[in-house]
């Protein structure tokens, strides 16, 4: 692999989206300030912001990131450059879900220790965090995966929109399932076989939505 | 190594609507090569094969040596591309794609990169998207050219500029060439910017290479013979004569390996000779697709 070049395409497409990583950062930020407020109302309110925060960046990198440098035609300039399409295709990949997980990451840590560390929160919640956690890194990769492949921004929109819009209804099942809830108040975290189990799938369809990617980019004959 | 820069040998691509066929393209080092065709023709797509950005479906494509696409990142190092649609990132300067292009290319050559501004007229802390189309392509063409490659690659540079940057351009690409190791691929359907910086010219038209030689042999081969024939005299099928067009007493003949004699021949037929005039390159890519068309269709 010609790493140099890779290195310098992703460093260049986290200068280009710097802002849009400060932004979901501070929203961030902003959300877990609201949670430390201890109502119910502020719960819900920074809660929902912090996924939304995600949410929103989950689906705007890859029309940014991906989708622009295709329509404003960017990628013929990147393309004369000595990489092949593959390693372009990894360098989209590495930086779209890099600048994606850094503050998915943080927001994630953060959000897990700011459960623990609440007397009037019960860590038998963190595992129900973990699982919301993992719904908007497989939508996101979903999202960019079909950017990355497809190419069209149509695609990419309806990506998204069948992601958000299934998040309610997915969140709505884990939420019934006994096994999760039944654990939401226990002084310790519970890691129950259904758990792990969504954890482990929520792990896999990222990881398998991702090594698609890259399969169905190494057959493409034509790059621009 | 080969004395070829670039090379494709019975290369084709089919799309739904449009095939490129049996292509045979040589760019030897140190030329200049103008590749003409009408819009559609296939000079973008033969170009992004040789680039390794388009896969073609059968044929090899050799580009300094290194086998495309396989070969394309090694190959790319010593090629530098550009095409009318390409486009630099809007929201940045000229001076963040510098320092971009630098920090990938080894060789890129900083005073020559200032030397270009200069004569561009362009100024570094200009934003892309302020700049004019003629600005870009030079901007585009500065970003190419400073990195010192071996083989330049340009696909319609020329196109929607005006006279004042097309000359600019021109002039900076033949200077390139004072570099004897340099080569170039020129794409345009301008035949003057061709005409004026090329020592080679391909036709291309429908997918298909129609014509290829060295410029001066085109001007040197072609012309049109101006006949006044009288009535009930036919005339004579002469080989290096590609085409007559006749209206009632006057006709012309365009002859692609013209010679002398041919105007003797016409003459014994009982057809006069008003004049045998020289073609400009235009005239010749015209009556090449023309031809090219009639026996395709034929």
């Amino acid at each position: 692999m010609n790493s140099p070049v890779i290195r310098t395409l992703i460093l260049k497409d986290w200068r280009l989206h710097r802002l849009h990583i400060i932004l979901s950062l501070v929203a961030s930020g902003a959300a877990l300030l609201v949670l430390q407020f201890r109502n119910e109302a502020a719960f819900v309110i920074g809660s929902v912001w912090l996924f939304v925060s995600l949410i929103v960046l989950g689906s705007m990198l890859p029309v940014s990131n991906v989708i622009n440098e295709r329509k404003k035609q960017s990628v013929v300039f990147l393309m004369s450059l000595p990489v092949s399409a593959l390693q372009y295709a990894v360098s989209k990949v590495v930086s779209t879900i890099g600048m994606f997980l850094a503050p998915w990451g943080a927001s994630a840590v953060a959000a897990t220790i700011f459960a623990l560390s609440r007397r009037d929160i019960p860590n038998g919640i963190v595992p129900f965090i973990l699982i919301l956690f993992g719904l908007p890194l497989v939508g996101f990769c979903l999202v960019a995966g079909t950017a990355l492949i497809s190419e069209s921004e149509g695609w990419t929109i309806s990506a998204t929109i069948v992601c958000n819009s299934s998040y309610g209804l997915i969140y709505y099942f884990i939420v019934r399932n006994p096994a999760i809830n039944g654990a939401f108040k226990s002084p310790t975290p519970v890691w129950s076989p259904p758990v792990l189990m969504i954890l482990a799938g929520e792990a896999l369809a990222a990881g398998l939505i991702m090594g698609l990617t890259f399969y169905l980019q190494s057959r493409k004959r034509e790059f621009v | 190594m080969t004395d070829l820069a670039i090379e494709l040998k019975r290369v084709g691509k089919r799309y739904p609507y449009f095939a490129l066929d049996n292509i045979h393209l040589e760019v030897p080092h140190g030329q200049i090569m103008g590749l003409i065709g009408p819009n559609g023709a296939g000079k973008s797509t033969t170009i992004r094969i040789l680039m390794g950005l388009v896969q073609q479906d059968c044929g090899d494509v050799r580009v300094l040596g290194r086998r495309m696409p396989a070969e394309q990142i090694a190959a790319k190092w010593d090629i530098g591309f550009a095409s009318e649609d390409m486009r630099l990132y809007e929201g940045m300067t000229i001076e963040w794609h510098m320092n971009f292009i630098r920090s990938i290319y080894p060789n890129w050559d900083a005073p020559y990169a200032q030397l270009l501004l200069k004569r561009f007229g362009l100024r570094a802390e200009q934003k892309i998207k302020g700049l004019s189309h003629g600005q870009r392509v030079k901007a585009t063409l500065l970003l190419v050219l400073a990195r010192r490659p071996r083989l330049l690659v340009l696909d319609e540079p020329t196109t929607g500029l005006d006279p004042v940057a097309r000359h600019e351009i021109l002039r900076e690409l033949t200077a390139v060439m004072t570099d004897e190791g340099r080569s170039i691929l020129f794409s345009s359907h301008n035949t003057q910017d061709v005409e004026q910086i090329s020592d080679q010219i391909t036709f291309i038209d429908r997918g298909r290479i129609i014509d290829s030689m060295d410029k001066e042999a085109y001007l040197d081969r072609w012309r049109r013979l101006r006949l006044e024939v009288p009535l009930g005299i036919a005339l004579p099928a002469l080989p290096g004569i590609i085409g007559i067009r006749q209206d009632g007493r006057l006709a012309i003949a365009t002859a692609n390996v013209f010679a002398p004699d041919m105007a003797n021949e016409y003459e014994s037929s009982g057809a006069r000779v008003k004049s045998i005039e020289t073609m400009t390159l235009e005239e010749i890519f015209v009556a090449n697709v023309e031809r090219s068309r009639e026996e395709v269709e034929a």
